[in-house]
C-alpha cells in the first residue's frame, strides 16, 4: 500500500481525519515504519508548538514578570520628571509635614489649591517686576523655579535623548540650555500668538501673559504665561507653565503640564503628564496614549487610550472611556458615571467609601480594587518609637562627634543661633536660595561637581540645624556656669528633646521644625561667613 | 463595607471554584467578574498578542473581550469548558480587528490557490524535534509572531486555543480541508524559518 502524505499524516494528528479513513491509516502505520516516524514526528512537533505557546512572545513575559506596566519612554520620562521634582522638592520637604484643620486649608499655602494660587499669584507678580516679594515667598518661588527650571526644560529636551543615560541626558539638557546657539525661538510679549496661518519649525518657547498658538508649531512648544491656549496644532511636545491651559486643538507628541487648570479639548497624540489643580479632559478630546496627573479636581469625559493614573486630592469624575487601567490614589471622591468604559482594572484609594460612586451602567472590564487610605496615627505604633529613639540617639552623636571634632566651629554656630531674627532670615534665604544657586551653578556644566558638593553640604547642614538649635536651646535653659563638653551635650540632650515632643504637637510642630532648620542654617551661614574671614573670628 | 470585608470576599473568590464565579458574574457580580479577569487576562492577552501583530493591538483586543463579556458571559451554558469557551470569544474578537483592518480578506484569498494540497519536497526541513530547550522554545515563539497572518491566525487559534478544524473555519469562514492547508503550510513556513534562523 501506498504511503501517506505528510499533509495527511498531519490531519490525522490533529484528531481531524474522518473516522475510517483514521483507522486505514492507523493499519498503514502499523506496517510502514517510514509513515509511523512521520507521525510521530509531527506528534512531537504539535507538543512544540503547544508547550511553546503557553508563554507570551519574550518582550511580553520578561516585561509582564517587571510589572503590568510597560517601562515605555514615557514612563523613562516620568521617572526622570520624578527626580528632577524630588531635587526641587528640598526645599518644600519640610513643609511637607505642615498638618493644618480642614477648616483652614484654604488658607494653607502648602495644599495643592493654596500652593497652586500662591505659586501663580506670585510669579505673576514676579514677572510683573515685584521682585521684592521674592523674599516673602522664598521658600514656595525657590520650589517653583527649581521645578519649573528643570522639570521644565528636562522634559522637553528628553525626547531628543531620550536613549541616553538619564544622568548624560541631564547634562547635556543643561549644556543645552545655557548654550545661545540652541535652536529655538524665543517670543515674549503680553499677547503671544501663532497666528492661523503661520508655521514655527523650530522649537517655540514663548512667554507672556496670553500665549495662543493657532497655526502650526512643528517642534516642541513651550509656553509659560498667565493662560496658554493651543487652537492650532503642535507636532513636538507641549510644556507649559501657565495658570491656565486650554488645548483645543492638536498636540502629536506630549503635554508636560504644569498648571493651575488644565482644559484638554482637542486630540493629543501621546500621553500627558502633569500637574493640575483641576483637570478636565473633555468628552472631544482623544488620548492616544495614557495620562499621569497629580491634580486636585479630575473630571474625565474624554476618550483615554492607555491607562490614567490620578494622584488626587479632590474630586475625580470619570464619564469617559478608558482603554486600560484606571488608578485613583487619594483624593476625596472618585465617580464613574454611566458612560464610563475601564479597559482594565480599576484601583482606588480613597479616605471614605462612601465617596466611591460607582453607577451600575459603568463597565469595569478587570477587577475593582477599592480600598481605603489609612490615616493612622504613628503614635499608636509602637515602630514610631523606635525610630524616634533611633533618630534622637542619632542626632545626640552627631551633635557630640560635631563638638568633638569641631569645637570651636560648633559652639560658635550653637551661639550664633542666638542672633535670632537674623539666623532665622538668613536660613530661609540659604534654605530657598541654595538649591536655585546649585542649579545656576551646575548649568554652567563645569560646576556640575561643585554643585554636587554643594548640595551635599547643604543637605548636611538641614540635617545639622536641629542640634546647633537644640544645644542653643538647651544652652539657654540651663545656663550652665562652666562651656564643658558635658555641658554643652547636656544641653542639647534637653534641646533635642523639647524640639522632637514640640515638633510633634499637630499644626504647629510642622513651623516649628521648619523654624529650627531655617534658624539653625542661617547661624550656620553665619558662622561660615564668619569663619572664612579670620579677622572677625576674635 | 470597610476594607478589611472587601478583602476577604476577594480573597474567598480566589479559593472560589470555577462554575460558581461564573455563575456569580452571570449575575452581574463586578466582583465575580473582576476575578475572572484576573484569572484569564494573561491566557486572553497571549491569544491576542499572537494573533495580532502589535502588543498595542493585543492588548485593546485583550481589553475589549473583557468589556464585552459583561454581557456575553450570560450566553456561556457551560457545554464547552469555560476557558475554550473565553479564547473562541476572543479569536472571534482578534479576527473582528483583522477583518476591520481589512486584513483577513487575505486569508481566505490565500487559501484558495492552494486547497488542492502540496506535497513537501525533499528538501523541506523535516517537523520539529522531540526534545526542546527553553531558547529554543522562544525561538519557536518569535518564528510564530513573524508568519504572515493568513498562516499564523490559524495555527494559533489551533495550536493556543485548541480549536477545531471545524471550529477554525468557523471563525475565519473557511472551509474545513483549507483550514488544514493553512495549518499544514504553516508549520511548513515555520521550519522553515526556524531553519533558516539556526544557520
Amino acid at each position: 500500500m501506498e504511503c501517506y502524505s505528510e499533509q495527511i499524516c498531519e490531519v490525522f494528528v490533529d484528531g481531524e481525519l474522518p473516522v475510517d479513513e483514521a483507522r486505514r491509516l492507523r493499519g498503514h502505520l502499523a506496517t510502514c515504519q517510514r509513515c509511523q516516524e512521520r507521525v510521530d514526528a509531527l506528534r512531537s512537533e504539535n507538543r512544540v508548538l503547544s508547550e511553546s505557546l503557553r508563554e507570551l512572545p519574550d518582550e511580553e513575559a520578561s516585561l509582564a514578570a517587571v510589572s503590568r506596566w510597560r517601562l515605555s519612554r514615557g514612563w523613562g520620562d516620568l521617572a526622570l520628571l520624578a527626580a528632577v521634582l524630588a531635587l526641587g522638592g528640598i526645599a518644600l520637604v519640610l513643609i511637607d509635614d505642615l498638618q493644618i484643620p480642614a477648616a483652614l486649608e484654604w488658607a494653607n499655602p502648602f495644599s495643592v489649591n493654596g500652593f497652586t494660587n500662591l505659586l501663580f499669584n506670585v510669579s505673576d507678580y514676579i514677572a510683573q517686576g515685584g521682585t521684592a516679594m521674592l523674599t516673602e515667598y522664598a521658600a514656595g518661588v525657590g520650589g517653583v523655579v527649581l521645578m519649573l527650571l528643570l522639570g521644565g526644560s528636562v522634559l522637553m529636551l528628553g525626547r531628543r535623548w531620550r536613549r541616553r543615560q538619564p544622568g548624560l541626558r541631564l547634562l547635556i539638557v543643561l549644556l543645552a540650555l545655557s548654550l545661545p546657539s540652541f535652536a529655538m525661538e524665543h517670543r515674549h510679549g503680553q499677547f503671544v500668538t501663532v497666528a492661523a496661518n503661520e508655521t514655527v519649525d523650530d522649537t517655540l518657547l514663548a512667554t507672556g501673559d496670553t500665549v495662543r498658538v493657532e497655526g502650526v508649531v512643528n517642534g516642541d512648544l513651550l509656553a509659560f504665561g498667565q493662560t496658554v491656549e493651543v487652537r492650532g496644532t503642535v507636532k513636538g511636545d507641549v510644556v507649559t507653565g501657565a495658570k491656565r491651559v486650554v488645548v483645543t486643538g492638536t498636540v502629536e507628541g506630549r503635554i508636560y503640564n504644569f498648571s493651575q487648570s488644565l482644559d484638554l479639548e482637542g486630540q493629543l497624540g501621546h500621553s500627558l503628564y502633569g500637574f493640575a489643580q483641576s483637570l478636565r479632559v473633555d468628552d472631544r478630546s482623544h488620548v492616544g496614549e495614557g495620562v499621569v496627573v497629580a491634580a486636585g479636581e479630575v473630571s474625565l469625559e474624554g476618550d483615554v487610550k492607555r491607562s490614567v493614573d490620578i494622584m488626587g486630592s479632590g474630586n475625580a469624575d470619570v464619564s469617559g472611556s478608558v482603554g486600560r487601567d484606571l488608578t485613583v490614589f487619594g483624593g476625596r471622591s472618585l465617580t464613574l458615571t454611566d458612560t464610563a468604559r475601564v479597559g482594565g482594572n480599576l484601583s482606588a484609594r480613597v479616605r471614605e467609601l462612601k465617596d466611591v460612586h460607582i453607577a451600575d451602567g459603568a463597565t469595569i472590564a478587570g477587577k475593582r480594587d477599592i480600598q481605603l487610605q489609612v490615616r493612622q496615627s504613628p503614635y499608636s505604633h509602637p515602630r514610631f518609637y523606635f525610630h524616634q529613639a533611633i533618630w534622637f540617639a542619632s542626632a545626640m552623636l552627631v551633635g557630640w562627634l560635631g563638638l568633638v571634632f569641631f569645637p570651636g566651629f560648633f559652639r560658635a554656630t550653637t551661639q550664633a543661633v542666638g542672633s535670632g531674627w537674623t539666623s532665622l532670615g538668613l536660613g530661609i534665604g540659604v534654605l530657598a536660595g541654595a538649591p536655585v544657586a546649585m542649579i545656576v551653578i551646575a548649568i554652567t556644566l563645569v560646576g556640575f561637581p561643585i554643585s554636587l558638593m554643594l548640595l551635599v553640604v547643604y543637605l548636611t547642614a538641614v540635617y545639622l540645624a536641629k542640634i546647633w538649635v537644640g544645644a542653643f536651646l538647651g544652652w539657654l535653659l540651663l545656663k550652665p556656669a562652666g562651656g564643658t563638653k558635658g555641658d554643652w551635650v547636656l544641653g542639647l540632650l534637653v534641646g533635642l528633646l523639647i524640639i522632637t515632643i514640640v515638633g510633634y504637637i499637630p499644626y504647629l510642630g510642622g513651623l516649628v521644625r521648619l523654624g529650627v532648620v531655617c534658624l539653625g542654617l542661617g547661624a550656620f551661614a553665619a558662622q561660615l561667613y564668619r569663619a572664612s574671614r579670620p579677622g572677625m573670628t576674635a | 463595607m470597610g476594607p478589611q470585608p472587601r478583602e476577604r470576599e476577594t480573597r474567598q473568590l480566589e479559593g472560589l471554584d470555577l462554575a460558581s464565579v461564573i455563575e456569580r458574574a452571570q449575575g452581574h457580580d463586578a466582583e465575580a467578574l473582576g476575578e475572572i479577569h484576573h484569572r484569564y487576562v494573561r491566557r486572553v492577552l497571549g491569544l491576542c498578542r499572537y494573533m495580532l501583530d502589535s502588543r498595542e493591538t493585543a492588548e485593546d483586543a485583550t481589553s475589549e473581550v473583557f468589556l464585552k463579556l459583561q454581557r456575553s458571559i450570560a450566553s456561556y451554558d457551560g457545554s464547552t469548558p469555560f476557558p475554550r469557551w473565553l479564547l473562541r470569544v476572543a479569536g472571534n474578537q482578534c479576527i473582528d480587528v483583522l477583518r476591520r483592518s481589512g486584513r483577513a480578506q487575505k486569508v481566505m484569498v490565500e487559501v484558495d490557490d492552494g486547497a488542492a494540497g502540496i506535497e513537501p519536497t525533499s528538501s523541506e526541513p523535516s517537523p520539529l524535534g522531540n526534545v526542546i530547550r527553553m531558547a529554543e522554545q522562544a525561538e519557536v515563539r518569535a518564528a510564530i509572531t513573524r508568519l504572515p497572518e493568513n498562516y499564523r491566525v490559524p495555527l494559533v487559534l489551533r495550536y493556543y486555543s485548541e480549536l477545531s478544524y471545524d471550529e477554525i473555519g468557523q471563525h475565519l469562514g473557511l472551509q474545513k480541508n483549507q483550514v488544514a492547508v493553512l495549518i499544514f503550510r504553516a508549520k511548513q513556513e515555520l521550519r522553515r524559518k526556524l531553519a533558516h534562523g539556526s544557520k
